[in-house]
């Protein structure tokens, strides 16, 4: 007998019942304590905030690209989907190709609520809700198809707030129609815009955007202008003289059913939508940047900010503040009446000549529509509108803006080529 | 006016009221296990039939057996198999005759109330018995057996507490024990009336075949035991009703033998406007929640553990009792005695 076994042997024997009296006075409590029950079809408990429960749709954010389907472990997901040509947004432009959505349907019979669907969703068109009461009596009802999908859109729960100190979503860069088309989207990555450095400025004032894609590797250590204009709203108002036109609160972010809805309507009058006149923003700079640096800087510290967010928000203003004095009004001023806001990014800063892929094409392809874009068409290759010009002598001109703007040959006979296929296609429409 | 009745037309009445009393008291006692045991588990128990807290669940269940299949098996011995739970349904009702509500609401105070207590329980016993060995089925004879087996085990303790209180009495009249009580009943004499209340509701738990002492069915081992083969009415009347109305009836000779019966609990003269009958109901309740509290409360026993208890301990102590009653009685100092 270990010592253990002999301790409760003795106990045992000591004990004389006394075990049995405790039992029941533990029961006993037990019954003073309040019951747990949720008596569940009168009352419902308060289920968290990410349940899964069903999965709701947003039909408008689905582009068809098919990920959810595919991921789905059980393939319980049934996507049916046809093409659309829509007409070209404007004269001259590609007819473009757009997928529809013909059926979404779930099979909740399958379904193992995995939730790979909602995570894959790169559009945002999946998410789980924390209704559960769908039960069918019969098993085919439990295909949800999209109509009772979208339904379920009106459970789902705002998403939650961020942690305390998490790094704030990047909000999607503005679709700058004066900073060019193309680098738009790329603005959206940290790196690519950084060439409005000072250093690269000189050079080429206006052509920011196109610089930032061709030189993404030598960005410099400043805080990317993306991310400039993201913070925008925590920024002091001092340094917005200088930012870019679109004031964030103006623009939507990419790809969010309005732009989609942008998209997809008649692609000339679409334009208005997502984008607000540019406002017209005084350029002059109204601080030295020094100053500018300085006092964001300190305003930033004072909000109390880590040195570091200080350090590059300060920077970022400086920059913004520079870019103002040495551009000057020129590519801010998209109102209308300045249709030449020079060229969009199409100038070539670098004098190297070599025949760059990044080089903007002149094919208006831009990701988006903008005002300025759809009414002051490239001004570079396209015054054609109502000239007398024949296409040919728009090349020639065209080919000799270029050279004088200093575009390498190849570039500058690419885009003079452009400019007089639209110009012919323009001819031949009228 | 005074009514004159017959001896037959007595009868009748009284059987008429207890055979509305006790389906009645198992109802409510029944009603009661669901919800104590539910609320000592965090539960609630039943909550809709009938609207009120589930007043009507036990009327519902009733309903549901009547409807039931009437299940006998091709091999059961099958007159006994159908007198079975006849055998146990009587014997539990006839308990009824002899309890006091009051000093005068007693359907037949006999003289040997305590003797016929104590002999019409037992027969049960064999009703259990029947029930096993005609149904053809081994879990059937193991639950048998083990029942019998308990039950004698268990009978001697309980018999052997109430003979202690019925040496103290001078009686075996319930009315007449009731009344000999002296104030602190269990607790006077001292530690006699206590320890004898103690194995007589230990030896109860046991007698009843309720948990921890519930071996002879045990449904992790032997389904049913001996109810394993009955479906329906047989079973309802068989199993849970004489099983609730036996705990309801051992609460109440619990209360009459140990408690005061119908008695106040304290003398104080005010108490003494409150009719009989209702103390006796509430110290019947309380041990009747004893019961139930303890079912949920203990782990069951293994079976030589069960019938070690029984002979090992309970009855070597009740015997003690006795001897100890005994000297009681003979030589304690007259100012003790009531």
């Amino acid at each position: 007998m270990s010592l253990d076994e002999r301790r409760l042997y003795k106990a045992r024997k000591l004990g004389l019942g006394l075990g049995l009296v405790k039992g029941l006075a533990v029961t006993l409590k037990h019954l003073f304590k309040h019951n747990t029950v949720i008596q569940y079809p009168e009352e419902k408990q308060d289920l968290g905030p990410r349940t899964r429960g069903v999965i709701a749709l947003k039909e408008e954010n689905c582009t068809v690209c098919m990920l959810c389907a595919r991921e789905c472990p059980d393939w319980c997901i049934y996507i049916d989907s046809h093409k659309e040509t829509l007409p070209p947004k404007r004269e001259g432009g590609r007819p473009r190709k757009r997928n529809v959505l013909d059926r979404f349907a779930i099979d909740y019979a399958l379904c193992m609520y995995c939730g790979i669907c909602v995570e894959v969703c790169p559009y945002d068109a999946l998410f789980w809700s924390r209704e559960f009461e769908y039960a069918e009596y019969d098993i085919r009802e439990l295909t949800h198809e999209k109509e009772r999908l979208s339904d379920w859109m009106s459970t789902v729960l705002p998403p939650p707030p961020l942690d305390e100190g998490a790094e704030q979503p990047g909000r999607p860069a503005p679709l700058v129609a004066a900073n060019g088309g193309p680098a738009a989207i790329a603005a959206e990555t940290p790196a690519a815009p950084a060439a409005i450095a000072p250093a690269a400025a000189p050079e080429a004032p206006a052509a920011k955007p196109a610089a930032g894609a061709t030189t993404p590797a030598s960005a410099p250590t400043m805080a990317p202008e993306g991310a400039g204009e993201v913070d925008q709203d925590r920024l002091p108002p001092a340094p917005s003289p200088t930012t870019e036109a679109p004031a964030p609160e103006a623009e939507a972010p990419a790809l969010t059913p309005e732009d989609k809805a942008a998209f997809t309507e008649q692609p000339g009058p679409n334009v208005e939508v997502p984008h607000e006149e540019p406002h017209p923003i005084s350029l002059e700079p109204t601080e030295d940047a020094e100053a500018v640096y300085r006092s964001v800087l300190e305003e930033q510290k004072a909000k109390g900010s880590s040195p570091q967010v200080a350090e590059a928000r300060a920077r970022v203003a400086r920059a913004k503040a520079e870019r103002g004095i040495q551009r000057g009004p020129t590519p801010l001023a998209v109102d209308k009446p300045v249709p030449s806001a020079p060229t969009k990014g199409h100038t070539e800063p670098e004098p190297s000549g070599a025949p760059d892929a990044e080089a903007p094409r002149p094919d208006p392809g831009p990701v988006a529509p903008t005002p300025t874009e759809a009414e002051a068409a490239p001004p570079t290759e396209a015054p054609a509108d109502g000239s007398s010009e024949t296409p040919d002598q728009v090349y020639e001109r065209v080919l000799a803006d270029e050279k004088a703007k200093g575009s390498s040959d190849a570039v500058a006979t690419g885009r003079a080529k452009a400019a007089r296929v639209k110009a012919e296609r323009a001819q031949g429409k009228s | 006016m005074e009514i004159t009745l017959t001896d037959w037309q007595l009868l009748l009445v009284k059987l008429a009221v207890i055979l509305a009393v006790v389906p009645t008291l198992t109802l409510v006692a029944g009603y009661a296990e669901h919800k104590v045991m539910a609320h000592l588990q965090h539960r609630l128990g039943p909550m809709y039939p009938g609207g009120f807290h589930g007043w009507a669940i036990l009327l519902a269940d009733g309903l549901k057996f009547i409807y039931k299949e009437d299940i006998i098996p091709a091999a059961a011995d099958k007159r006994v198999f159908k007198l079975a739970p006849i055998a146990i349904f009587i014997p539990a009702v006839m308990v009824y005759l002899v309890i006091p509500l009051d000093r005068t609401l007693i359907v037949e105070d006999l003289d040997v109330g305590v003797f016929y207590l104590l002999a019409i329980s037992s027969v049960s016993t064999i009703g259990v018995l029947m029930a096993g060995w005609s149904s053809a089925n081994k879990y059937a004879l193991i639950g048998a057996l083990r029942a019998g087996a308990q039950l004698i085990a268990y009978e001697l303790p309980i018999v052997l507490s109430a003979a202690v209180i019925v040496m103290l009495a001078g009686t075996m009249s319930l009315v007449g024990i009731v009344e000999a009580q002296p104030w602190p009943f269990i607790l006077w004499p001292p530690g006699i009336g206590l320890i004898a209340f103690l194995v007589f509701m230990g030896a109860s738990v046991a007698e009843l075949t309720r948990p921890p002492f519930d071996m002879p069915v045990a449904e992790s081992e032997i389904i049913t035991g001996a109810f394993t083969e009955y479906s329906g009415m047989r079973f309802i009347f068989g199993f849970f009703f004489a099983e609730v109305a036996n705990m309801v009836a051992f609460a109440a000779i619990g209360a009459t033998l140990f408690l005061g019966g119908f008695n106040p609990i304290v003398p104080w003269s005010p108490l003494d406007a409150i009719p009989g009958f209702v103390w006796f109901v509430l110290k019947a309740s309380f041990l009747l929640f004893v019961f139930l509290w303890i079912r949920p409360t203990f782990p069951r026993l293994r079976e030589d553990q069960l019938q070690k208890f029984a002979w090992k301990f309970l009855i070597p102590v009740s015997l003690v009792l006795i001897l100890a009653a005994g000297a009681w009685v003979l030589y304690a100092p007259e100012a003790l005695k009531p």
